[in-house]
């Protein structure tokens, strides 16, 4: 069963773990991940990500550290930097901050 | 809300710090820090949360410490283990769990009583 913060919860503090999250709610903090993070459209992430894939199509304020790839989606907007082997960014999402591909 | 589906803290996952909202949720995972939810929250048997709890309705099967504040129920079913301070209009304690702590069902008890 896949693990979602719904959309009215709010966590301030830390998630850590070894599955898969689902956010549409808000988080702020720190989250710390083994696996995949998706932030859906309405979900605002204010917290610095280490994971091993993120995907994101809400709103994400903070650094992010992926070991395999991040991915902003069409309606996702980043502000913060990216460090992962893959990145992409599609034609019509928002960042800023930088991005480092060294493997 | 109320055909919204529950959100599941999973297993695998553990949160340390505040949770907050409206919606049911269920935690198979572990929470440190506090709750404060609208709706009803479930701590299933692979649960563990320590955190003051504040929700309308509560049901308890995993291990759980912290004071709850509930405005409708709380639970606490076969399996659980339990330490905490309880407010709540309607406790129910399952044969088989375990509870350690207080209970304030704030009920007026008929002269001749204590």
């Amino acid at each position: 069963m896949a693990n979602v913060i719904g959309k009215s919860i709010v966590i301030d503090g830390e998630i850590s773990g070894d599955e898969d999250l689902v956010v549409q709610g808000t988080v702020k903090g720190r989250i710390m991940l083994k696996e995949s993070l998706l932030v859906e459209s309405s979900g605002t992430v204010e917290a610095d990500i280490q994971t091993q894939n993120v995907e994101i199509s809400g709103a994400v304020t903070g650094d992010i550290q992926a070991t395999s790839k991040v991915e902003i989606k069409a309606d996702g907007r980043v502000v913060g930097n990216i460090k992962a082997p893959r990145i992409l960014i599609a034609d019509g999402a928002k960042f800023k901050g930088n991005v480092d591909m060294d493997r | 809300m109320a055909n919204e589906p529950p959100g599941v803290i999973g297993k695998g996952i553990a949160i340390r710090g505040n949770l907050s909202g409206e919606g049911d949720l269920i935690i198979e995972g572990t929470v440190e820090g506090e709750i404060a939810l609208k709706n009803h929250l479930t701590i299933e048997e692979t649960g563990v949360v320590r955190a003051d709890i504040k929700a309308e309705r509560l049901t308890i099967r995993g291990e759980m410490s912290g004071n709850i504040e509930a405005s409708d129920r709380v639970a606490i079913q076969t399996n659980a283990q339990v330490t905490s301070d309880i407010k709540a209009p309607v406790v129910v304690i399952e044969d088989g769990a375990r509870f350690k702590g207080k209970v304030d069902m704030d009920v007026e008890l008929p002269d001749g009583i204590l």
